[in-house]
């Protein structure tokens, strides 16, 4: 290139928002060389294994150890009797991570062994005798709320009935409940006694949500190590490391700037990992007694036994309408089975509440939830938290109140949308809503309402195989949710002088894909290809701090925090360049590895350039900057009333499914999903997150069902828990609403929780359009249609109840 | 720990059932089985492993005079794309294409799924209606010693089978069917793959002018054994399969079996699709 054709080199604009990107971390998974947790070995390290419950519940007699402890290669057996120091764990603080005195349920943890070898320390699990003696279980959530129901969580009690002799505390470990009610939520907007009276039509039916959970493809396993001085390592696969890292510190009785955590890439999350669970505590105690490193893995059976799952819900729903088609009122009671102790999953009523008071226009909302304990597996946050449950009962009454008043389901949905700028009765203010055009873009790409109409008039006609198309939608947090003090995310930027990037971001990558669109946000306003970027996210020495991955948050917040530290840091680079170039820095920009002049695109210095030039002289100076994004929403008052998120999104599915009458097989035939999604940053991982989510909602439609009886679990394993598997994966069309919010980085809104939340009560509508039978219990396995459309099943109903 | 104490992998069969007389030694083929039933505890391995995957005798799929030969190591897959499988024995076909994965079906072998003798083994049903005969090897003396037994009389009960601990399953021999013979296999899940069936149909016979004769019924996952159903078959020997015959067989089939409830589907459901299916069968077979 000569001189003269050098200074007039234009660089042409690019953009890679919309791009389909691949995802930073895909050749390493690919091809099998990202090391996750299972692959991280430390020199001295020994591994972990724990020893649960051989009963459901039973107060805990006796428990000897000393055959473990004399096996060769066991370090360290531990029981809750040797940690006199043990703190309570979860969200209600209401157990031990080593149980003392009483198991509550399959799982419980009674003793822990760190060996040589898991062999060796599998082993010693079968020579640590237990003694039990039995109590009563409680296997449902309405026995738990009888009158004479046993308590799950007593004032605590030995073996041999005294007092236990436990450090005082305030919490439910310490000191029991008296009744089983372990958390309730009560909400209301408008009075429901006004919108019933002006209703035409009142529906009330009762739906029942049934226990899946997530089946990560890695299962959850910790590594821990305490060095010289008392610091702690751990490499965790947590989503929520800087919240842990304090609440481990408690646990341990240290000062939590003496732990660090590592995240290496996790195999899968989904909300699984936004809880501590004892397991992870426990390892921490396996180290400390051992002074070596610790290592514990979950097996596929204990990942299934012991990890949450999503909220198993009994839910009665009364709403209503007039002949117009005007919603008036919606009456919500529902009864969560909490299990034997409270995580996140007792706190699905902040979710679901946003879709029965929000949901399209209810003018009058009555809400209530106990989430009771019983003795079978607790439930945590699972992608959706609570709002699959809500929508399916939401969305099937939609449909049934459009056909009692004899209109169109589409027309009914239509008219009780609501556009932007509406604020609803819970708070919830929606600045960029595409709702409506969610419902129609998907309503026409799948000739809704022309299949709708020929499926129905089918319904009676001769022939085994029924067709049946329905739809639902939902309303979910777009913009963070700020259920703590503050929402936000910390960012660091660091440019090399080649003009690379190094993004220290707060938010972890849990498969979402978050790197990836974390780079393109910062390539955008720094002009660079995403090749520039390294991602470090995963190390609480050195990243700034985030709440923690949930509540469809990343991309959303992580993302405009990433956006502000990389605008001061084009501002640094503008207002160099300007000077040194004598132009005023408003008509530079940055575009292709180069500072340009913003008019014309013509190129005055490649960055790299400038940026050497910056470091190598005798002032020299650093591009690196900080930003913390603190996202534009607020906490909700006492009555569950506010915007608790800075932007919500929206999402229709229709599908289209074939019954088989004398099988009750149902196959699912297509999807059609169109998403408001703010705007498309990545198209090649909103696919893979619309698609993937649209899957595990089929899951959780059709196949998956975790079988709990009597607090027992009877498939922990993947060949009665059937995941989805190829074959059954339909045909999808996936639209996506561009309402470019105001606040979303780049105009985009969070949709990681959005695709699987329609998809079971979308299911349920299409097989009531195939063959005239509605289906209020999960999942639509073949024999559960079956015996529907024989007659077999009889009316689910639970009477509304609420705690005192 | 396991009481596992040698591994042994013989070459030739005199090899292997010289091994298997003692009677304390776990045979290893595919694993499909073995592996997840140790894991869960619910076997445990003998005094010896013994791999018999390194046997030539026990491999193949070949035509002896008027039978099909089909050694104990044959795979799923290989059973299903071979020529002769397919020319003759259809329901075969049928029953390798609905079993498990293509990684399993890779691994898993015919003589395992004999020997597992589940009853909801998926190649059990079609071999019953194909008239199999199982054969083993043993060394009572110096020699090697066979004989045979027909299918329907090898199951005992759920993983038991009349096989005793110092025989060896070489091959099953089926004779190939004449001309007007049908066979059908139908596997009911809920998944249409990787699933353990939750019934399981075969149906096979003679079928000449609308008639069907040689009647074979055999249903899977209904009872403690795969079920050969005479009382089904009876009701449709030598009658002319039309919707009264069709219906009044699956109304049989429906008494005939005796399921039970477990994680997959309750008694009632299954008797059902016995009923709905035997009849889709056979509606297929007289279409
Ligand atoms: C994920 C998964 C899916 C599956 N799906 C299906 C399915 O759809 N349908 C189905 O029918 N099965 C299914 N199975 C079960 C299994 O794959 C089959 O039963 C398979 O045929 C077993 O063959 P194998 O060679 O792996 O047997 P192995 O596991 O090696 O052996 C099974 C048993 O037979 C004995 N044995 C094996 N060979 C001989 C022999 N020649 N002589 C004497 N004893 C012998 C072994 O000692 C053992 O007790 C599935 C298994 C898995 C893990």
């Amino acid at each position: 290139m000569t001189v003269a054709e050098k200074k007039h080199r234009i660089i042409e604009p690019d953009s890679l928002i919309g791009k389909r990107i691949a995802k930073m971390d895909a050749p390493e998974k690919a091809s099998g060389r990202t090391r996750y947790i299972h692959d991280i070995n430390l020199s001295g390290q020994l591994h972990g294994k724990i020893l649960r419950s051989a009963r459901i519940h039973a107060l805990i007699k006796s428990i000897d150890t000393s055959a473990a402890k004399a096996l060769p290669g066991v370090h360290i057996v531990i029981t809750g009797a040797d940690i006199p120091d043990q703190r309570p764990i979860g969200v209600a603080k209401d157990h031990f991570p080593l149980k003392v005195g009483r198991v509550r349920s399959e799982r419980d943890e009674i003793a822990a062994v760190a060996a040589e070898s898991e062999e060796i320390a599998e082993a010693a699990l079968k020579l640590i005798k237990v003694e039990y003696e039995d109590l009563p279980v409680i296997g449902k959530p309405e026995d738990a709320i009888e009158p004479d129901a046993i308590l799950i969580h007593p004032e605590p009690h030995g073996a041999d009935g005294t007092h236990l002799h436990l450090k005082q505390g305030t919490s439910i470990a310490h000191k029991g409940k008296p009744d089983n009610i372990a958390m309730r939520f009560d909400y209301a907007h408008g009075d429901v006694a006004q919108g019933e009276a002006e209703s035409d039509v009142v529906l009330e039916d009762t739906f029942k949500l049934h226990y899946v959970t997530h089946c990560c493809m890695g299962v959850s396993g910790m590594i821990a190590e305490f060095d010289a001085s008392g610091n702690v390592l751990m490499y965790s696969n947590t989503q929520v490391p800087f919240l842990h890292k304090r609440e481990f510190a408690e646990y341990l009785n240290i000062d939590p700037a003496r732990i660090r955590i590592i995240q290496p890439p996790i195999g899968g999350g989904f909300g699984s990992k936004l809880d501590i669970y004892p397991f992870e505590v426990i390892c921490l105690y396996l180290a400390r007694a051992a002074k070596r490193p610790v290592k514990m893995l979950f097996t596929r059976e204990e990942e299934f036994l012991a990890s949450p799952t999503r909220q198993p819900v009994l839910l009665t729903l009364r709403s209503g309408c007039r002949k117009d088609g005007t919603l008036t009122f919606r009456q919500v009671h529902t009864l969560h089975d909490n299990g034997a102790y409270t995580s996140w999953g007792a706190t699905t009523p902040f979710v679901m509440m946003q879709t029965f008071s929000s949901l399209y226009r209810v003018p009058h909302c009555d809400y209530h939830t106990a989430a009771v304990y019983t003795n079978n597996p607790y439930a945590g946050s699972f992608r959706g938290y609570g709002n699959l449950q809500a929508t399916f009962a939401i969305e099937q009454h939609m449909d049934m109140l459009a056909q009692s008043i004899g209109m169109d389901p589409l027309e009914f949905r239509m008219k009780n949308a609501q556009d932007a700028g509406e604020v609803t009765g819970q708070g919830m203010s929606f600045k960029s809503c595409g709702f409506k055009e969610c419902i129609r873009t998907a309503a026409q790409r799948s000739d809704f309402s022309h299949k709708f109409g020929e499926n129905q008039a089918n319904q009676k006609a001769p022939g085994t195989i029924k067709r049946g198309i329905g739809m639902a939608s939902m309303l979910h947090v777009g913009g963070g949710a700020k259920i703590y003090p503050s929402d936000g995310c910390g960012t660091i930027l660091k440019m090399d002088d080649f003009a690379n990037v190094t993004l220290i971001t707060g938010a972890s990558e849990i498969g979402q894909g978050s790197e990836t669109v974390l780079s393109q946000l910062v390539c955008e306003e720094l002009g660079l290809p995403i090749s520039a970027v390294t991602v470090v996210n995963n190390d609480t020495a050195i990243t700034p701090w985030d709440v923690g991955v949930h509540a469809s948050r990343t991309t959303f917040i992580a993302g405009n925090s990433a956006i502000g530290a990389a605008k001061k840091a084009k501002a640094k680079i503008l207002a160099v360049a300007g000077k040194k170039f004598e132009i005023a820095e408003d008509y530079l920009d940055l575009r292709g590895g180069f500072v340009i002049k913003a008019d014309s695109g013509e190129a005055v210095i490649e960055l790299s350039k400038l940026l050497r030039n910056l470091h190598f002289q005798d002032k020299a100076e650093l591009v690196m900057t900080t930003f913390y994004y603190e996202p534009p929403s607020v906490h909700q008052d006492k009555g569950f009333k506010g915007d608790v998120s800075a932007a919500y999104a929206w999402g229709t599915q229709v599908v289209e499914v074939e019954v088989d009458t004398e099988t009750g097989n149902v196959k699912l035939v297509k999807v059609t999903g169109a998403h408001d999604v703010g705007r498309v940053l990545n198209r090649l991982g909103i696919e893979g997150q619309i698609e993937g989510g649209i899957v595990m909602g089929q899951g959780y439609a059709f196949t998956e069902d975790l079988m709990i009886e009597n607090g027992h679990m009877k498939n922990p394993n993947f060949r009665d828990y059937k995941l989805v598997t190829a074959p059954e994966i339909p045909e999808m069309d996936v639209a996506f609403i561009e309402s470019m919010d105001g606040e979303g980085p780049q105009g985009a809104k969070g949709v990681g929780e959005a695709p699987a939340i329609c998809m079971a009560a979308a299911a349920a509508n299409a097989i009531a359009n195939a063959t005239g039978i509605r289906l209020f219990e999960l999942p639509f396995t073949p024999e559960k249609v079956y015996r529907a459309l024989h007659g077999q099943t009889p009316k689910l109903y639970w009477k509304p109840w609420k705690a005192e | 720990m396991t009481e596992l104490k040698h591994y042994f992998a013989p070459t030739s069969l005199d090899q292997a059932v010289e091994c298997l007389k003692d009677g304390d030694v776990t045979i290893l083929a595919g694993g499909t089985d073995l592996t997840p039933q140790s894991q869960a505890g619910r076997i445990k391995f003998k005094h010896t492993l013994m791999n018999i995957r390194h046997i030539p005798q026990l491999s193949g799929i070949t035509l002896e005079g008027d039978e099909i030969r089909i050694g104990a190591l044959t795979t799923i897959t290989e059973i299903m794309e071979h020529p002769l499988v397919k020319q003759h024995l259809p329901a075969l076909v049928e029953a390798c294409d609905h079993f498990a994965s293509d990684q399993i079906r890779n691994a898993g072998t015919i003589g395992g799924n004999i020997c597992n003798a589940s009853p909801a083994g998926d190649t059990l049903i079609p071999l019953l209606v194909l008239d199999a005969r199982v054969e083993l090897a043993s060394m009572p003396e110096d020699k090697l010693y066979r004989h045979s037994m027909p299918l329907s009389t090898f199951f005992v009960g759920p993983g038991k089978t009349r096989k005793s601990l110092c025989e060896l399953v070489t091959c099953v021999r089926i004779p190939v069917p004449g001309a007007g013979h049908v066979s059908r296999f139908y596997k009911h899940g809920t998944r249409p793959a990787l699933d353990i069936s939750t019934i399981s149909i075969g149906v096979a016979g003679n079928y000449r002018d609308g008639v069907l004769s040689q009647v074979r019924v055999a249903f899977g996952a209904v009872a403690p054994t795969p079920l050969r159903a005479e009382l089904t078959e009876q009701a449709l020997e030598g009658r002319r399969l039309d919707a009264a015959a069709i219906e009044n067989a699956a109304a049989i089939a429906r008494d005939e079996v005796n399921p039970i409830d477990d994680v997959r589907a309750s008694a009632w459901y299954r008797k059902e699709m016995i009923h709905n299916m035997t009849k889709r069968v056979l509606e297929n077979v007289s279409a």
